[in-house]
């Protein structure tokens, strides 16, 4: 079987690449991670490569059988961790270096906002990309080796210099591994709220939502069917990338206790109500960062997705008996 | 004329309140976490990953650290998303519970520790901010949020592993 090499751009907004890539015999599958099926995208790359498409939520394949991951993460994980695998990674989402894994997202392995008509065929005699895992793993092994050459018996004071400045330097690197992460993905979210919250105060959207919110999220029984709707199986891996829609419903809900439209003592119970889908996008490549076999995945995803309709409300039962004598 | 100068200041009026919101927001909220999420994420380095999956792979024996103390561990010295690695201590049968009682504790985590998933903070801050606006404390409600949490993440454990055992036998069967 020969298989053809393809060219993917970013799309609009999106952010590195471009990517000219080839599959070989063993890395020869596109893996979908989108939730509700196959998407266009790796629909499009399997026509024009000759490659076969896996759907990452019903089934799972090894790592170094994974040509290309086709994913749609609003920014936190995904989107992180199969570069960080030293896999090709298409975002469906328009998205840059973000999340906790941004220092893996390069622009020679990743490349986001693609639409269908970013994939094309490569010209021929165009440079193919080297798959970034051996490029990743020549770095390691010579840094592997030049470290013992300095390994030499020291003096007290030098030991308890290195010491010192071992405990200093990790100390340094928290900070500068924090500050990374309030400019990569607190302050955006920071600004995407409170342009919301501008707009919504101030023109007056606000308070025609109130009178739709509030007497729904200030009772037990209306905070109990906000949770059972988002646990729907069908519909939990679609409200789950990057927490988006649970933040924004949370900022929501947190402006109306504010104004004095939900009793604060309904916060506890809301906090839980708002998030049965938490992390209902994610399962499969969670299974597999947690090294599970392709059919722990495809009963996995199933079950979670189950339990949640079981848990999720019992969840909000709980958290509302928690809640009393605390405002 | 008079019309149009109104419009152009109920515009600008839109995002001189977003702008003070946004203001609020980073003087009153990004401080503390800087220096808080420095101080944990330092602890986290001295401390190193490996003595922490030691002491980790002990919670695994029995159902009620499965679910409650594993889990809590992994998310807080790996944080989201890593924290889901930690299933490859467990049997397969145990992982897709291990993994919904994690990511079920990515949010109540940040009520007290937002290390934990500083990507994903609204859930909790949204809800704290109205609080706050009331002139209340969050602090109750963090330790509550986070108590809540692991009952919440033991409970889905146990019934995450109930349906998966239960799949797997009846696909044995077919």
């Amino acid at each position: 079987m020969t298989y053809n090499a393809i060219k993917i751009v970013k799309g609009k907004a999106g952010w590195g690449g471009p990517l000219i890539i080839k599959p070989d015999e063993k890395r020869n599958k596109v893996l979908s991670v989108t939730g509700g099926g196959i998407d266009p995208v790796s629909r499009k790359v399997a026509e024009l490569t000759g490659c076969e498409v896996v759907d990452g939520f019903a089934t799972t394949i090894p790592d170094d059988e994974v040509f290309v991951a086709v994913v749609d993460c609003g920014g936190t994980a995904r989107c992180g961790v199969y570069p960080k695998k030293g896999v090709y990674t298409i975002n469906l989402t328009p998205v840059g270096q973000s999340g906790p894994l941004a220092q893996y997202i390069k622009e020679d392995i990743y490349v986001s906002g693609v639409k269908p008509e970013d994939v094309t065929l490569a010209e021929e005699g165009a440079t193919i990309s080297q798959a970034a895992k051996a490029t990743e793993e020549k770095s390691s092994s010579s840094k592997a080796k030049a470290a013992p050459a300095d390994e030499k018996k020291s003096s007290f004071i030098v030991r308890m210099g290195k010491a010192v400045g071992g405990v200093v330097g990790k100390f340094f690197a928290a900070g500068r591994q924090t500050v990374q992460m309030v400019i990569n993905n607190i302050l955006p979210f920071m600004a995407f709220v409170s342009m919301l919250i501008g707009i919504i105060s101030e023109s007056g959207i606000g308070n025609v939502i109130a009178e739709a919110i509030a007497p729904v999220s200030g009772s037990l029984p209306g905070l109990l069917i906000v949770c059972i709707i988002c646990a729907l199986p069908f519909l939990s891996p679609i409200l789950g990338p990057g927490a988006v829609i649970a933040q924004v419903v949370g900022v929501f809900l947190g402006v109306e206790i504010g104004k004095g439209n939900i009793p604060p003592q309904y916060a506890l119970p809301a906090l839980f109500a708002i998030n049965p889908q938490v992390g209902c996008d994610f399962i499969p490549v969670g299974l597999s960062l947690g090294e599970a076999e392709p059919e722990t995945v495809e009963i996995g995803v199933p079950a979670v997705l189950f339990s949640r309709v079981i848990t999720g409300p019992i969840s909000v039962v709980i958290a509302w008996l928690f809640s009393f004598g605390l405002y | 004329m008079d019309f149009l100068a109104k419009l152009a200041e109920s515009f600008i009026g839109l995002f001189n309140a977003g702008g003070a919101t946004f203001m609020g927001l980073v003087t009153g909220i990004i401080p503390t976490l800087v220096v808080l999420i420095t101080f944990v994420n330092s602890i986290i380095m001295l401390i190193g990953e490996d003595k922490v999956e030691g002491f980790a792979k002990k919670m695994t024996g029995n159902f009620i650290t499965r679910y409650t103390v594993f889990p809590v561990l992994a998310m807080f010295f790996l944080t989201n998303p890593m924290a889901y690695s930690f299933g490859k201590f467990l049997d397969e049968k145990y992982k897709p519970a291990f993994y919904d009682a994690a990511v079920s504790f990515a949010h109540p985590i940040t009520g007290l520790f937002p290390h934990g998933n500083a990507g994903e903070l609204f859930v909790w801050l949204g809800i704290a901010q109205g609080i706050t606006e009331l002139g209340l404390s969050t602090a109750g409600l963090a330790v509550r949020y986070f108590i809540v949490g692991v009952i919440v993440i033991f409970i889905r454990g146990i019934v995450t592993e109930r349906i998966t055992l239960m799949m797997m036998a009846r696909k044995e069967v077919n």
